[in-house]
């Protein structure tokens, strides 16, 4: 199917409310609207790891490259898409707050995927420090509420810890593998061999360059057999092999799916914050972001250096 | 249960300007902007000098804020524990009249506070093409812009505040506690599971259209009758809620904003939030502690000061720090 149709971008201007919003959207010429390829923080397909398409139209002819990444690298900076709690005063200082966070720590850029190494400050343990290495199956919320989960398997028990990305007991975020999966979130592990979701404490750092593509990790998970904590049927989950089951359960999956919700674009509205009010918050950290970008970089050579010696 | 009205009185002065729109030329409509400006933009000399301030007393009971809840965001401690705050953005505040406890008196009989005199404080300025000329009218003698919304705070003769006097958050310091009073979310109808958090009946077990569901009215016998307040459906929200006892944990003096304790301030985003002094005995300003600036905080005494952008409470987390460490126990 996707052979045979012509893709057309198109840029449409709708007014609501007197504000102009600019849309990027894709046109099938067999009549349905799809907007699989809107650009949305919230999607996996476009990113950084796939390569730019050829008709590339920035929404925003303003807006540098380096802008244009900040929704991959941090996409909490956007505020909570609900139209009836936004407030521009309100975002801003909750922004500069988070921006003072991580000019003092350096939270990476990171995908669902990626195996991360978080060191906290805890009061109970030994040294008054915790260090767990895990990979990051979900995360979420928007602002100072921002999370993650890190979940990995220690003498046969699985263990997930939820970190709140901008707590100030967080001492340091290190970035062991960077890389992403088929699926946005990879709950799923929880169903799987504990094989899937083991990670050495003392794995050595994967290292990236930056400005690389994120590379994919096309592994397929082979799910314990059921029962299940989810009905992985019903998700459309690309990262695991076929799960095995009987008819029924994908009929079901079938009668209870609902294939016209890609096509309602008031539902995407009203799920995302319009590229003009992006393109704003992108502006005002960009300043701040540069600073920090410039600092990470002294650090690094100094501590390049020292190393040296 | 109390539901007040969220109408005017029939007596009050009507606000709206709601005659048909006049298509004024671009012209017109450029001279009328400038007639505004021209108005309101120049700081007339005060009709009498300024008031005199009094000192401020334990008993002094000071005027309050009119705020506008602008969002919750969490915050830490230095050790560690998260909470949530409600952001307070102190709205274009000006004081606009003061009335003296005598004629408070004499107009509110049987009134509870009849010692104490009213301030009336307007928030947010608005065009005053949108107002009748009577509204606009009541904001002549503080000599200010109208404003969309207007409240009234109880205040001791102390404590009485010049008409035109532009109030602040600086008015407030950090580690204050106050009351945060405000309508409360419009929840419209509802029913009683919702509304009195009754338990209705079971979603199952051959339960025959009873789920949610009030039940029996009354007991019979000497009842003889549902008693008045019985517990019903009915409109739910809209009323006004008092929070006490709220700290203040933060002020940005730039953006006038407070942040509170808590998620919880009654009203939807967005609504208007009236600030006041705690009456909490445990939580009000004592004798012996600092005293709070009074009757207000005037930005001429600091003129020349530099005032910082963000004040914080000694125990909140300030992000510019470094992460926060335990040492050793030794």
């Amino acid at each position: 199917m996707a052979a045979s149709i012509a893709l057309a971008r198109q840029i449409t201007r709708v007014n609501i409310n007197n504000t102009k919003i600019c849309r990027l959207s894709t046109v099938c010429t067999d009549g349905a609207f799809c907007n699989a390829s809107l650009k949305r923080y919230s999607d996996v397909a476009p990113s950084r790891s796939d390569p730019e398409p050829d008709v590339v139209e920035s929404h925003n002819e303003t807006l540098s490259n380096a802008q244009a990444h900040y929704r991959y690298i941090f996409p909490e900076i956007l505020p909570n898409p609900d139209s009836t709690r936004r407030n521009k005063v309100c975002e801003m200082l909750e922004r500069n707050d988070m921006m003072n966070r991580r000019s003092v720590l350096e939270i990476p850029e990171f995908y669902v995927g990626s195996i991360l190494a978080v060191t906290a400050s805890d009061k109970y343990a030994a040294g008054n420090t915790s260090r767990f290495v895990g990979i990051c199956i979900d995360r979420g919320g928007c602002g100072l509420r921002a999370w993650f989960i890190l979940r990995n398997v220690i003498d046969d028990q699985g263990i997930e810890i939820m970190y709140e990305m901008y707590s100030p007991m967080i001492r340091e975020i290190q970035m062991l593998k960077l890389e992403k999966r088929l699926d946005e979130s990879l709950l799923y592990l929880r169903d799987a061999p504990n094989e899937y979701s083991t990670f050495d404490f003392d794995m050595a750092e994967v290292p990236h360059v930056a400005g690389d593509h994120v590379p994919i990790n096309p592994l397929k998970v082979k799910l314990r057999s059921r029962p299940w904590l989810e009905r992985y049927e019903r998700q459309d989950l690309k990262g695991v092999e076929d799960l095995g089951l009987a008819q029924k359960f994908y009929d079901r999956a079938k009668q209870l799916a609902t294939p016209w919700e890609k096509y309602d674009i008031m539902k995407q509205y009203r799920a995302t914050v319009t590229a003009e009010d992006q393109d704003e918050v992108f502006r005002d950290i960009h300043e701040k972001q540069q600073q920090i970008e410039q600092a990470r970089i002294v650090r690094r050579r100094r501590k390049k250096l020292q190393s040296n010696r | 249960m109390t539901h007040s009205p969220n109408t005017p009185a029939p007596w009050w002065t009507k606000k709206l300007d709601t005659s048909a729109p006049e298509d004024l030329t671009s012209d017109n409509e450029a001279f009328l902007q400038d007639m505004v400006e021209e108005k309101y933009s120049v700081d007339s000399p005060l009709k009498e000098g300024p008031w005199e301030r009094a000192d401020w007393t334990p008993r002094s009971v000071r005027c309050g804020l009119i705020c506008r809840k602008i969002g919750v965001i969490p915050q830490w401690l230095n050790n560690g524990k998260k909470f949530y705050t409600t952001l307070l953005q102190v709205a274009d505040n000006h004081v606009i009249r003061y009335t003296p406890p005598e004629i408070n008196r004499e107009r509110r009989r049987g009134s509870r506070t009849p010692n104490f005199g009213i301030q009336v404080v307007g928030a947010d300025s608005a065009d005053p093409r949108l107002f009748k000329a009577e509204y606009l009218g009541l904001f002549q003698e503080a000599g200010v812009m109208p404003k969309h919304h207007l409240s009234r705070f109880f205040v001791t003769r102390d404590a009485v505040i010049q008409p035109g006097t532009q109030l602040n958050a600086m008015h407030f310091s950090v580690g204050d506690f106050v009351d945060c009073q405000a309508r409360t979310i419009d929840h419209g109808y509802q029913g009683v599971v919702k509304k009195w958090g009754m338990k209705g009946g079971p979603a199952s077990h051959g339960a025959t259209k009873f789920h949610r569901k009030m039940g029996a009215t009354g007991g019979g016998g000497n009842m003889a009758r549902i008693w008045p307040g019985k517990k019903m459906p009915g409109h739910m929200g809209n009323e006004w809620r008092i929070l006490k006892g709220l700290k203040i944990w933060r002020i940005n003096t730039k953006y006038n904003v407070l942040y509170v304790h808590g998620p919880c301030v009654p009203g939807p985003h967005h609504c208007y939030v009236r600030v006041m002094d705690t009456i909490l005995p445990l939580r009000k300003r004592k004798g012996d502690g600092p005293k709070p600036p009074f009757p207000t905080w005037f930005a001429d005494d600091y003129k020349d000061q530099e005032i910082p952008e963000e004040i914080f409470d000694e125990s909140l987390h300030r992000f510019t720090a470094s992460s926060i460490e335990f040492e050793e126990e030794k």
